[in-house]
């Protein structure tokens, strides 16, 4: 196939695919408010079984009502039609001179001289027919030349053929009724429904009657349109106290729903109105006895994890001071240690580290306690985020030089100024670097900021092991490691990254941690560029592009991958 | 009331709200209103629901009262339709015509069937002529063979006949390749393609040739070409329409007398107005002016108790009324005057912003002479012109017309000038006088032998002066004699006309002539004015029967006129049907008539004189004399005249 109509045909199928999700997608919105709302199912079900019951009974009741109808006009049109043969049976009988002197009458004006009897009998009928509105004759033998009679603007060929060869089966002066459209002289495209009842005489002759029964149809219709109408009325009717009772019903279950919704999101004083003696009302008291169980539980609780809180930062608190004491005394041995043996001076070294980190790790205890009571506070300042970023790099360069790690910075040329505050966004990104060198392997650690209109974000890329499934956010627990087998090289306390969560979390900002196995980890922290603002989006993606760039690649094969991938990287774009 | 005030001065809540004036008194009322009740409110509140206990009982009671009576009704299932009261659907019982036309029998066209014998195939061929469903006389074709069927004309007039039989022949034998049935019958007229119906005499003895075709059926191979029907067929088939012109002035309606064919698919109506605005026949085509130029009819219908008429072009705007007229004339006859018009044009209304409605008696505001009434006729008396009044007791004329001296024959104009022209007794001169004060005879005309004069309603005076017996003289004089126009009539100038009138709508006219064959009645028709005068198209009504005189010659209105014939006949005329005989009074010698009124003077063998007037059973004497009396007296009331008679 040639590529150009290839490419035209494209823009419809398109259009159709994007018609097509539009649909499902309201659909779909359709479906959940149905299964959502309790009032518009039962509503539903009401109408759908009131509608069949409605236009059966209506169908049934119809039915009834133009049957007899027609049947009333059938029987009077046949007497009618009986009356009306006995009288051309009259005027065929009479011998023609008579007809003729009877005609000659001065009171028989109307009758010109010298007509046939067919002819007066058919001028009988009209007469007696009236207008063609009540009913048209058609009298008709076909042997005799000349004798075939209409009456006013009927049209022969209403006459179906089929009822003729019926009529010539049937015996003379047996009816046959057919209901058939009748056409008119001069509206040949506008046939009235109607009804003929078709009868032979003795000899040859046929007599039609023509009934046209279109009054009887527009009554029919208005009847039908009532019924219909009424019906309408009835389901509609029906609809409405079906809404109105599973209202009453629904309202205090939507109460309970939003008080109980209100009591999940902790508002622990939530209550429901008691009212009456119901079973409703009897649910929100048992209702409110559950929340008042759980207040008190959660209150114990909360006043337990008070208790422990306290307990570690009073403990931390209360090492301290000894620690002090110890810590002078330790700093002299390992000042001292030249002169000391060789084993000793090692056991001086040795203290003194494990002395620093127990003050690392009682100085990080004290911080995460005060976090834990809420004694955390910013102090907002508007700052270059790269500023930042270079300080604590220049921070972590002994370190990574012990490592043999080097930084790639990506910083952009502009100035990235965020109102944060400066000591714990570098403690953030301090202990992102260390963790980054600790795990990183001495492969290079890409540290990139970016800044858009609403935030900044610095990522820390290293090529480590990186994280297997499901420990992108273990990585913040407090005192989680990767490999518990592992010892802590760099003595990092099990508590920094607990830290920097809640400071990026004190800063209304995010700190994300991407890893796959083999790739290395990513964290990324997000700040909004204005203290208090809601984060919507990072500048940076928390995958690394090249990464994600790889995966789409692979996907080329698997396409059905690579919107979710890009959605994984763009998170809450 | 009551209790709102009451809960207003109740409730603590309201009384600490800031309160309008009018509804703090208000509330010092209810207060003191409740002040002699002597419990307090929880015994009001035990009233007040005890109240409310009673109305929800009530309630109650009333549901169950309609819940019975519903069931009832359900139950018992009759009395669906109302036994008691009165109805309110109103049926319009006024008698009216019925516009779209009363129900009639048709002949429906059939083709011819195998093994007919000659007589039924031309049977047969009778009855498709004489269908109306087939315009076209497809059908009426199919008996013919093929040659003649390309050939023949249907289209050439309708030969009418009376009580047509075959004239017996031997039965055609099978061999025979050709057959002849001879229809036989008396004619009785003809309608031309214009759709006039003429009276006419003769015998029928038409030869119809049949020959076998292929199929070795019979089918006519030679006959007349128009069509040949019976006079039941025409009754049937055939509509009579008067329809309504107007004459130069577009002051007058003019009726033309035709039979349209009956179209199934059309509406009396429609087909009356479509032949109305296809003109006028042939002998009134130069005479008379129609409104209905340039414009078509779509359909004729029935809206709202209205003719509604739907055109595809609107005439000129100063035509509204003579077309809004020859409208109401020409349908009248199908409407009986019951019925309303309207004209739209492609279904929208007439005027922009209007619709054009016609009164259902526009025609006589348009032409009082179609529909005059309060005419009174004048008559001699002892010599004098009388005028009769409502007490029908003679009153003299004023100025010299209604003294002694007067000649006969009367004729009287018009308003608003009214002149009256009488022939002297010698038949020599004609002389005028206006009917006013002072008003004196002048003679206007004399001759070697004058007929009686006649006015016109363009006020000119006809006149016809008899040099001898084989020519005519016809002198039109204006109002006032100024000018006098020789009126060409090439007809009438070498008979002798014995009396010419001329008929109200200015356009017929009616001459007795003298010729060979006897005296005859004609009618004609006037063209052109002043010099251009002519008398055309005219037409015998009356029938020359050997010694036969006629005497005197009225018309009644457009198309109907009464002759007075020698052999003590009355006789009512008109082109389109045989004269038929009223009743006769033998003491008649003159008549006059004005539409349904008809007098006549007469003269008992005594001499005495009195005008007669028939009451459409009798005729009676009509004039009062002082005393009362209508009997017959010397010198009484004669040669009674209606304007314009």
């Amino acid at each position: 196939m040639p590529p150009a109509p290839k490419k035209r045909r494209r823009t419809p199928r398109q259009l159709l695919r994007g018609v097509r999700r539009r649909v499902r997608r309201v659909a779909g919105r359709a479906r959940r408010v149905f299964w959502r709302s309790l009032q518009l199912r039962v509503v539903t079900s009401t109408m759908v079984i009131s509608i069949v019951v409605v236009a059966v009974l209506g169908v049934f009741l119809m039915q009834q009502i133009i049957r007899t109808t027609l049947e009333t006009r059938e029987s009077a049109a046949k007497s009618e039609a009986q009356a009306d043969r006995n009288a051309v049976l009259g005027y065929l009988s009479q011998p023609a001179a008579e007809a003729a002197k009877q005609a000659a009458e001065p009171g028989q004006a109307l009758q010109p001289v010298g007509s046939s009897p067919l002819s007066q009998a058919t001028e009988a009928l009209a007469r007696r027919a009236g207008s063609a509105s009540r009913y048209s004759v058609i009298i008709r033998n076909e042997t005799l030349p000349g004798a075939f009679y209409g009456t006013t603007d009927i049209d022969p060929v209403s006459i179906p053929p089929r009822q003729r060869e019926e009529l010539f089966k049937k015996e003379a002066g047996e009816d046959s009724t057919w209901y058939t459209p009748l056409y008119y002289k001069g509206q040949p495209e506008q046939p009235v429904p109607g009804m003929i009842i078709g009868t032979r005489l003795d000899s040859s002759y046929e007599i039609y009657h023509l009934i046209p029964l279109d009054k009887e149809e527009q009554t029919l219709a208005s009847v039908q349109q009532m019924i219909i109408l009424v019906g309408a009325g009835l389901v509609l009717l029906l609809a409405v106290i079906s809404s109105l009772v599973t209202r009453q019903v629904v309202t205090p279950v939507r109460l309970a729903r939003q008080a109980a919704e209100r009591l999940a999101a902790g508002r622990l004083d939530e209550r429901l109105k008691v009212r009456g003696e119901d079973d409703l009302a009897r649910l929100a008291a048992s209702f409110n006895e559950m929340a008042a169980n759980l207040a008190l539980k959660i209150h114990q609780l909360e006043e337990l994890s008070q208790v422990q809180r306290q307990f570690v930062s009073d403990v931390s608190h209360e090492l301290r001071t000894p620690l002090t004491t110890v810590r002078m005394a330790a700093d002299l041995l390992f000042d001292a240690r030249e002169d000391f043996d060789p084993m000793a001076a090692r056991s001086a070294e040795l203290m003194q580290n494990q002395l620093n980190r127990f003050e690392a790790m009682l100085a990080d205890l004290l911080e995460i306690s005060r976090y834990d009571a809420g004694a955390a506070d910013l102090d907002v300042d508007s700052v270059d985020v790269r500023d930042v970023v270079l300080r604590a790099v220049a921070d972590s360069e002994a370190l990574a030089e012990r490592h043999s790690t080097r930084f790639d910075l990506r910083l952009p040329g502009e100035p990235c100024m965020a109102e944060m505050d400066s000591r714990r966004v570098e403690r953030i990104l301090r202990n992102l670097l260390f963790n980054a060198i600790e795990h990183g392997e001495g492969r290079d650690i890409v540290v990139s900021v970016a800044a858009d209109r609403d935030a900044v974000a610095v990522a820390v890329r290293d090529h480590g092991v990186g994280l297997r499934a499901g420990e992108e956010n273990l990585v913040f627990d407090r005192f989680w490691r990767a490999d518990p087998s592992r010892a802590r090289t760099i003595g990092g306390t099990g508590l920094g990254l607990a830290i920097s969560r809640e400071d990026a979390i004190l800063h209304g900002g995010w700190l994300q941690a991407w890893g796959s196995h083999g790739e290395g980890s990513q964290f990324r922290l997000s700040l909004p560029r204005v203290a208090g603002a809601v984060l919507r989006g990072s500048p940076l993606p928390l995958v690394p592009p090249e990464v994600e760039m790889r995966r789409t690649w692979r996907g080329h094969m698997t396409p059905v991958l690579s919107p979710a991938a890009a959605d994984g990287g763009r998170d809450a774009d | 009331m009551r209790t709102r005030a009451g809960s207003t001065g109740r409730t603590g809540g309201a009384r600490r709200r800031p309160e309008p004036v009018g509804s703090a008194t208000r509330t010092v009322g209810g207060r003191a209103r409740r002040r002699p009740e002597p419990v307090g409110g929880a015994a009001r509140t035990g009233v007040r629901g005890g109240r409310y206990a009673a109305l929800r009982g009530g309630a109650r009671n009333a549901g169950t009262v309609i819940l019975a009576i519903a069931l009832v009704y359900a139950v018992s299932a009759c009395s669906v339709i109302p036994t008691g009261g009165k109805s309110v659907v109103a049926v319009d019982n006024e008698r009216k015509g019925n516009p779209l036309g009363d129900p009639y029998a048709r002949v429906i066209a059939m083709p011819p069937k195998a093994g007919w014998s000659p007589e039924e195939v031309v049977t047969g061929f009778r009855a498709a002529m004489a269908s109306l469903d087939d315009p076209a006389f497809q059908v009426a074709r199919e008996y013919l063979t093929g040659d003649f069927a390309a050939k023949w004309n249907p289209r050439s007039g309708v030969t009418v006949y009376r009580q047509g039989t075959y004239e017996k022949f031997a039965p055609p034998r099978d061999e025979d390749k050709q057959a002849q049935v001879t229809l036989k019958g008396s004619k009785t007229a003809i309608i031309d393609q214009d759709g006039r119906y003429r009276p006419s005499g003769g015998t029928l003895n038409q030869a119809f040739t049949l020959a076998k075709d292929a199929n070795g059926e019979w089918r006519i191979s030679a006959a007349p070409d128009g069509l040949l029907l019976s006079e039941a067929d025409v009754a049937r088939g055939y509509l009579p329409v008067d329809l309504y012109f107007l004459d130069s002035q577009w002051k007058g309606l003019v009726v033309d007398q035709v039979r349209v064919p009956i179209d199934p698919a059309a509406n009396f109506a429609k087909t009356t107005v479509e032949r109305l605005i296809r003109g006028p026949s042939s002998s009134l085509k130069d005479a008379v002016r129609t409104a209905f130029t340039g414009t078509e009819l779509i359909d004729v219908t029935i809206e709202n108790n209205r003719v509604v008429v739907d055109l595809t072009r609107r005439v000129d705007s100063d035509l509204i009324d003579p077309m809004s007229a020859q409208l109401a004339a020409t349908l009248a006859a199908l409407t009986k005057g019951g019925w309303g018009f309207e004209v739209t044009v492609n279904g929208e209304s007439y005027y922009p912003d209007a619709s054009l409605q016609i009164d259902a008696q526009e025609h006589s505001n348009f032409d009082p002479w179609t529909t005059p009434d309060a005419v009174y006729p004048f008559y001699l008396a002892g010599g004098a012109l009388q005028l009769l009044d409502k007490e029908n007791v003679g009153r003299s004329v004023p100025g010299r017309a209604g003294q002694k001296g007067v000649g006969t024959h009367p004729a009287i104009s018009g308003q608003p000038v009214q002149q009256v022209a009488v022939l002297s007794g010698d038949g020599r001169s004609v002389s005028v006088a206006p009917l006013a004060a002072g008003g004196e005879w002048r003679d206007w005309s004399t001759g070697v032998s004058l007929a009686p004069p006649a006015w016109d309603r363009y006020h000119t005076l006809w006149t016809v002066d008899r040099p001898n017996d084989h020519a005519s003289v016809i002198t039109r004089h204006d109002g006032d004699n100024k000018h006098r126009y020789r009126v060409s009539a090439p007809d009438l100038e070498t008979l002798y006309v014995k009396s010419l009138k001329v008929a109200r709508d200015g356009v017929h006219v009616a001459v007795i002539v003298k010729d060979g064959l006897g005296e005859q009645v004609q009618v004609g028709t006037v063209i052109g004015e002043r010099e251009n005068t002519r008398v055309t198209n005219l037409q015998t009504v009356v029938n020359a029967d050997g010694n036969r005189t006629i005497k005197d010659i009225a018309w009644k209105d457009g198309k109907t006129l009464y002759a007075l014939t020698g052999k003590s006949e009355l006789l009512e005329a008109s082109v389109s049907a045989e004269p038929k005989s009223l009743p006769f009074d033998s003491r008649i010698e003159s008549i006059t008539a004005l539409d349904s009124t008809l007098l006549a003077g007469a003269r008992d063998e005594q001499g005495a004189r009195q005008v007669l007037f028939w009451n459409s059973t009798r005729w009676e004497s009509l004039v009062k004399n002082e005393t009362g009396t209508t009997d017959f007296t010397e010198d009484g009331p004669a040669f009674p005249a209606f304007p314009l008679s």
